[in-house]
């Protein structure tokens, strides 16, 4: 064991296998034999897991013992959970939360996709329109959302341009609850994100060989049936990366919705900062751990669902 | 009778090589008005921004709001750029984000030079980790983060937000720098203890040169997360305002051109950073995490 270590990797820092041996517990003086050879990996690592830990763990725990005591008597309960999920507010904010996930990551994926297919496209001028496609991945989220105020009031472009193409004789008023409001902040989801989409679903264009384009061409198939059977089925990894990033992030949504419509259009983040705000802890972390629920549920059932039906079908 | 048979093929092969965009033939047309359209729609947000920001507060409230630039003013930028406005959100701003891509950078170089020594399996099971921290919602981090920093006094404080900013960015940090760090070799390193120089020296001399791109990248990201964050900055600043935190204040207060006009400045440093950060953000880069 210690010597297959050895000879697989001889790094600065030390020439023998970081992991101790299962054993190391039991043989005596294992443990700080250990510790002598490789105090210098322990000091480096050191800071980076104990932030971690005591800035993010140790915060995610104080929120579920928030979300199941009682405000003031610290006594164990469900009442906050009961509470908030009797709430209007709540109720719209998780709503409005799925819907924008929804909308905003559907569109994403689409317009992503059509993106990463023209860059995958040798032509002239691609390096500008590179450029152009990534200058929203640099524009601050909150920016996005200031942006999109111009475009969905009631006197903005969104309003005009429709005007203008004649789809619409009256303007309509998108800063309202339901589905216009969860459009107008999908909207400006869709611009700040789709150029990471279309990085993640470039790479996986780029890693799929060319040569199975031609022998596709050879066998005579069209370009909607190669792109159906074999260009989506090859990029079916980059696209689970990208839409499982994308919708942690839009389950996460704060910045826009709070800038674009502050408590009109709540979301699950807004609804907890504003909550928290209002001086109750605990019923905030009681809706933090349910979002967190959320995230976490739409991950697993993603990957079950469609991860297991791809295995079957191949 | 063999060449005619073989005619048929040629145009069906020079349809296989065939390189896209090559020569301007019709049906690229609608290529090029779609890469048009894109692009166009893609960067009218910016525009509007900035137009806004050089218009007069009634004519950027009119009914109907003109596409193009009329009446320019600079009135907006010369109220707003005054030293008692733009300043002390401005310091406070450019004081975390330089402190946070320092510490970011202190704290997770060296413990990512350690994982991508480590062997495989656990490389790969501790990046994951790190990258599945992201399920966590900031909002369930930030609320007991905001009473505890009350606490310990370290709301309104530069300090407090760096250290807020550091529980976004590090496993961020930590996941470009344990790519950078695979990627090195280690016979170099080898060769360097041969030579008889320490531990501490080879990583010193060694590995930190040929690590330096990697790093300045991270710092970067580090950076623009600690710039563009506005929800640890709402939950721990009450009376002291950054950059992101007064833009949110004037759009809840509804001066339009205002807004505008703090979006641009927010967003002008971001944007050139991130074009000069395209040559390292190139595809490859994440393919490595797509292949997994």
């Amino acid at each position: 064991m210690a010597r297959r270590g050895a000879t697989e990797y001889a790094p600065a820092v030390t020439n023998r296998p970081l992991v101790p041996a299962k054993d190391v517990w039991r043989r005596p003086g294992g443990l700080s034999r250990w510790f002598s050879r490789h105090w210098l990996e322990v000091a480096m690592v050191a800071p980076l897991f104990l932030y971690v830990f005591f800035f993010m763990l140790v915060p995610v725990a104080q929120s579920f013992y928030f979300s199941f005591v009682e405000a003031g008597t610290q006594n164990v309960t469900l009442g906050n959970y009961r509470e908030i999920v009797n709430r209007s507010q709540f109720k719209d904010a998780f709503i409005n939360t799925l819907g924008i996930t929804a909308i905003g990551v559907t569109m994403e994926m689409v317009i992503g996709i059509v993106i990463a297919l023209m860059l995958a496209r040798g032509f002239r001028g691609r390096g500008l329109f590179r450029s152009i496609v990534l200058v929203p991945l640099g524009v601050p989220t909150l920016v996005a959302g200031a942006a999109m105020l111009y475009f969905i009031g009631f006197n903005g472009y969104l309003n005009e341009i429709l005007r203008d193409l004649g789809i619409i004789d009256v303007p309509v008023y998108w800063q309202q609850s339901g589905f216009r409001g969860m459009f107008a902040i999908a909207l400006a989801d869709l611009w700040k994100a789709t150029p990471l989409v279309v990085l993640i679903l470039l790479a996986g264009l780029e890693a799929i060989p060319g040569d199975i384009y031609e022998a596709a061409g050879i066998d005579g198939a069209g370009g909607w049936q190669k792109f159906w059977h074999h260009t989506i089925p090859l990029l079916m990894p980059a696209i689970t990366m990208a839409l499982i990033l994308r919708a942690i992030d839009a389950f996460r949504i704060f910045d826009i919705a709070l800038v674009l419509a502050g408590q009109a259009i709540p979301v699950m983040s807004s609804f907890v900062y504003f909550d928290y705000q209002a001086g109750n802890t605990n019923t905030a972390s009681a809706a933090a751990v349910l979002l967190l629920f959320m995230i976490v549920v739409f991950v697993i059932a993603y990957i079950f669902l469609v991860e297991r039906r791809a295995e079957v079908e191949r | 009778m063999s060449v005619t048979a073989a005619e048929p093929q040629a145009p069906e092969q020079a349809t296989v090589v065939r390189e896209p965009g090559r020569g301007f033939a019709w049906e690229n047309l609608g290529f090029w008005l779609l890469a048009i359209l894109i692009g166009g729609v893609l960067l009218l947000p910016l525009y509007v921004l900035f137009k806004v920001s050089v218009s007069s507060l009634a004519d950027a409230t009119a009914p109907r709001p003109s596409y193009l630039i009329e009446n320019l003013t600079w009135e907006n930028w010369q109220r707003l750029l005054a030293w008692e406005i733009i300043g002390p959100p401005l310091q406070h701003s450019l004081i975390v984000a330089f402190g946070t891509a320092i510490l970011a950078i202190l704290i997770a170089a060296p413990a990512a030079y350690v994982i991508s020594r480590l062997p495989r399996g656990t490389r790969y099971l501790i990046v994951l980790s790190l990258l599945f921290t992201r399920m966590f919602p900031e909002v369930i981090i930030a609320t007991p983060i905001a009473s505890n920093f009350f606490s310990w006094g370290l709301n309104d404080t530069n300090l407090g937000l760096i250290m807020a900013h550091l529980i976004r960015t590090l496993p961020l940090v930590a996941w470009v720098l344990v790519g950078t760090f695979e990627v090195i070799p280690r016979d170099l390193e080898e060769s360097s203890a041969v030579d008889g120089a320490g531990r501490i020296g080879t990583l010193v001399r060694i590995v930190l040169p040929l690590a330096l791109p990697g790093i300045a990248v991270a710092g970067i990201f580090a950076w623009l997360d600690s710039w563009n964050d506005l929800l640890y900055a709402i939950y721990l600043f009450l009376t002291e305002r950054t950059l992101p935190l007064i833009t949110y204040y004037y759009a809840s207060r509804g001066t339009v051109t205002d807004v505008a006009t703090f979006s641009v400045i927010l967003a002008v440093p971001v944007i050139l950073l991130t074009l000069v950060l395209q040559r390292w953000i190139r595809s490859g880069y994440l393919s490595g995490a797509v292949k997994g």
